[in-house]
C-alpha cells in the first residue's frame, strides 16, 4: 500500500493474527495513523478494517480472459476457414464445437499469465529484483504493524505496542 | 424467531399453487391424446425433477458432514426438510411404476412386450429395462435414500434436546452420511437411467447421470437460496447472513459451470464420433426443439456465469433472487428437454404400429412409425401454460412438505458441534 522509500518506521511484531487485528482496531480508536501492515498470509477482515479498496486484479483477469477467448476463437476461425481450410472427419470448416475446448484453454492461459505478470509488476516483484522489507520473519510467522515516525510520536507508538501485546518493537529506515 | 410456523398467508399461497397444479393436471388429462402422453410426461417430468432436488439435498448434507464442513450448520434444517420430500417423491414415482403394470401410460417404449420381442437392442437391455426393475428399483433405491434422510434428520433433532456430549449424535450422523454417499452415487445413476434416459430406449450416454444430477444440484441450490431469503424476509434466520449466501452463490456459480461442462462433454463426444444411433438424440432436439435447445444451454451457462462472477452479486438479495429464479426455471426446462422429445417419439411410434392407426392422437403427427416430427405440438415443442401450471403445483407441493417439516423443529440447530463456526462464518 504505502510507499516504502526512505521512510523511517517504527514497527511492532505480533505472534498471532488475532493480536494484529486487535492492535489495528486499537490504533484506529486512538487515531494513530497506520503506515502499513504485513502478514505472511491473508487475514480475514483485515482489508475492511484498514478500509482498503477492493483489488482490481480480477477485473484485469476478466479482460485477459476475454482476450484469450477472442484470440483462440477468431484465430481458429481464420485459420480453418480462410488461411488453411481442412476437412477433418467430414465436419464443416467452421466446426464450432471443436473450437470450444481450445478456446477454454486459451482463456484460462491468458488470464492466468496476464494476472501473474500484472501482479508482479504492480508489486515490484520479479526475477533479479531485490525488495526491501522490514523483517524477514514477516514472510514466515510474524505479523507486523508499522507507523511512520514523522507521523506518530515514538513514545506513544512504543506504549501502544506494549499495551497491544507486540512481542518486539523495532525501528528501521527503508 | 427460531421456530417457524406455517403462516396462513404461506398456507394459502401453497394451497393455491397446489390447486392450480391439480387443475392444470386435470385440464391436461381432458385435452390429451388417447394415451394421455402429455399428462403422464408432465407428471413424470415434475416428479423426477423434485425428487432429484430432494436427493441432491440429502447428498449435499451428507457431503458436508463427511467433509467436516461447518459453514452450512445454521441453515442445515432447510436441506433436512428438502430431503424429506423423498417420501412424497417415492410415492409419485411408484405411481408411475404402477401405471406401467396397469397399462395406464406408454411413456416407455421398452415396457411394451411385443415391441421388445422384435427389437434386438431393447431385448439386449431387457434385463435392466423392465417393469420390475422400474418399480422395485425405485422402491428400494428411493426407499433407502428416504430412510437415510429420515435418520440424519432425526439425529440432528435429537441433538437439539439431548446435547452434544461426546458428539454422540454427530458421530453417528457421520456414519450414516458416509454410508449413504456411495449409495447415492451409484443408485442415483441407475434411477435416472430408468426414469429419464430410458425414454429414448435405444440411446444411451455414460455422462447422462452426472449431467442430470448436476442439473438437479443447481436447482436445489437455487431453491435453497430462495427459501432462505423468504424466511429471512419473514424475520427468521437472523443468523444466516450474506456470508452464508455468498457461499451458496459460489455453489450456484460453480455447479452451473460444471453442468455446462457436462452438457458440452456429452454433446461434443457424440458430435465428434458422429455415430447414427448416438446422434439421433441430439438431432431430434436440434431440429425440432432448436430454440429451447440453445436457450437451455445459453441461459444456464451465461446468466450465472456473468451475473455471479463478481463478489458483491453473490452477497446481495436482488442478484441472487434473479439468478436463482432464472436458473431454477431453466433447469426445469433442461429436464423438459430430456423427457418430452422422447415421449413424443414413443407416442408416434406406438400409433404407427398396431392398434389400427388411431387418427385421433396428437394432431398432425401421425405416420407409420415415423421418428421425425416437424410439426409444432403444444406441451411438447415448448412448455405450454398447462406445463407451467403443473410446475407451480409441484413446486407448491414440494414447498408445503418442506415447510411442514420445518415447523417440527427449531430453524437453527442448538447443539451441533459446528454451530459456532457457522455463526462466525466469514468469507471476505
Amino acid at each position: 500500500m504505502a510507499n516504502l522509500n526512505n521512510t523511517e518506521v517504527i514497527y511492532g511484531l505480533y505472534n498471532d493474527e488475532e493480536d494484529l487485528l486487535r492492535a489495528v482496531k486499537t490504533a484506529k480508536k486512538d487515531h494513530l495513523e497506520i503506515h502499513d501492515v504485513f502478514s505472511p498470509f491473508p487475514v480475514h477482515g483485515l482489508d475492511q478494517l484498514l478500509e482498503l479498496e477492493e483489488s482490481r486484479l480480477h477485473q484485469a483477469g476478466f479482460i485477459y480472459g476475454a482476450l484469450g477467448t477472442l484470440t483462440a476463437f477468431l484465430g481458429m476461425t481464420w485459420i480453418y476457414t480462410k488461411d488453411w481450410p481442412n476437412i477433418f472427419g467430414g465436419k464443416p470448416y467452421w466446426s464450432v464445437p471443436a473450437f470450444i475446448p481450445i478456446t477454454f484453454e486459451l482463456t484460462v492461459l491468458f488470464s492466468a499469465i496476464g494476472m501473474t505478470v500484472t501482479f508482479y509488476i504492480i508489486n515490484g516483484l520479479g526475477p533479479g529484483v531485490v525488495n526491501k522489507h522490514l523483517d524477514d520473519r514477516i514472510t514466515d510467522d510474524k505479523f507486523c504493524l508499522a507507523f511512520d515516525k514523522s507521523q506518530v510520536n515514538s513514545e506513544e507508538a512504543v506504549a501502544f505496542f506494549k499495551t497491544t501485546g507486540a512481542s518486539e518493537v523495532n525501528s528501521k529506515t527503508i | 424467531m427460531n421456530q417457524y410456523t406455517l403462516t396462513s398467508t404461506h398456507r394459502n399461497i401453497l394451497f393455491g399453487a397446489m390447486g392450480l397444479g391439480l387443475v392444470c393436471l386435470v385440464l391436461t388429462w381432458i385435452g390429451d391424446d388417447v394415451q394421455h402422453t402429455r399428462f403422464w410426461s408432465n407428471f413424470l417430468h415434475n416428479s423426477v425433477f423434485f425428487t432429484m432436488i430432494s436427493v441432491m439435498a440429502l447428498f449435499f448434507i451428507s457431503a458436508c458432514i463427511t467433509s467436516y464442513a461447518g459453514w452450512h450448520t445454521t441453515f442445515k434444517r432447510v436441506w433436512e426438510a428438502y430431503s424429506m420430500f423423498l417420501f412424497v417423491g417415492l410415492a409419485l414415482l411408484l405411481f408411475i411404476g404402477l401405471g406401467m403394470y396397469m397399462h395406464w401410460h406408454h411413456l416407455y417404449h421398452w415396457s411394451a412386450e411385443e415391441d421388445v420381442a422384435n427389437d434386438p437392442i431393447l431385448l439386449g437391455k431387457s434385463s435392466f429395462l423392465n417393469k420390475n426393475w422400474y418399480f422395485f428399483g425405485t422402491l428400494i433405491f428411493v426407499g433407502i435414500w428416504a430412510y437415510f434422510a429420515y435418520k440424519i434428520r432425526s439425529l440432528s433433532i435429537q441433538e437439539d434436546s439431548s446435547g452434544n456430549e461426546g458428539f454422540m449424535h454427530h458421530k453417528s450422523m457421520k456414519v450414516y452420511a458416509a454410508v449413504v454417499l456411495p449409495i447415492i452415487g451409484f443408485t442415483s445413476a441407475a434411477t435416472i437411467w430408468l426414469w429419464v434416459m430410458s425414454i429414448d430406449a435405444h440411446w444411451y450416454s455414460t455422462l447422462f447421470a452426472w449431467y442430470s444430477a448436476a442439473s438437479a444440484f443447481v436447482a436445489m441450490i437455487a431453491l435453497t437460496i430462495l427459501l432462505i431469503i423468504v424466511l429471512k424476509s419473514n424475520g427468521h434466520y437472523k443468523e444466516v447472513n450474506e456470508n452464508h449466501l455468498h457461499d451458496l452463490g459460489k455453489y450456484l456459480f460453480a455447479i452451473s459451470i460444471f453442468w455446462t461442462y457436462l452438457w458440452f462433454s456429452q454433446f461434443m463426444l457424440i458430435w465428434y464420433a458422429n455415430i447414427g444411433e448416438e446422434t439421433i438424440y441430439f438431432k431430434e432436439r436440434y431440429n425440432n426443439y432448436s430454440a429451447l435447445f440453445f436457450l437451455n444451454l445459453g441461459i444456464n451457462f451465461l446468466v450465472p456465469f456473468l451475473v455471479l462472477m463478481r463478489n458483491d452479486t453473490k452477497r446481495k438479495f436482488g442478484s441472487l433472487i434473479f439468478v436463482s429464479i432464472v436458473v431454477l426455471l431453466s433447469h426445469w426446462l433442461d429436464y423438459f428437454l430430456m423427457i418430452k422429445p422422447g415421449a413424443l417419439i414413443n407416442f408416434n411410434h406406438s400409433q404407427g404400429h398396431g392398434e389400427g392407426q388411431i387418427e385421433s392422437g396428437i394432431h398432425g403427427t401421425m405416420g407409420h412409425g415415423t421418428e421425425h416430427v416437424s410439426n409444432f405440438v403444444s406441451g411438447f415443442t415448448i412448455p405450454g401454460l398447462l406445463e407451467i401450471g403443473t410446475f407451480i403445483g409441484f413446486l407448491g407441493l414440494f414447498m408445503y412438505v418442506a415447510l411442514q417439516v420445518m415447523t417440527k423443529s427449531a430453524l437453527v440447530p442448538k447443539n451441533d458441534p459446528y454451530l459456532d463456526e457457522s455463526m462466525h462464518h466469514h468469507v471476505i
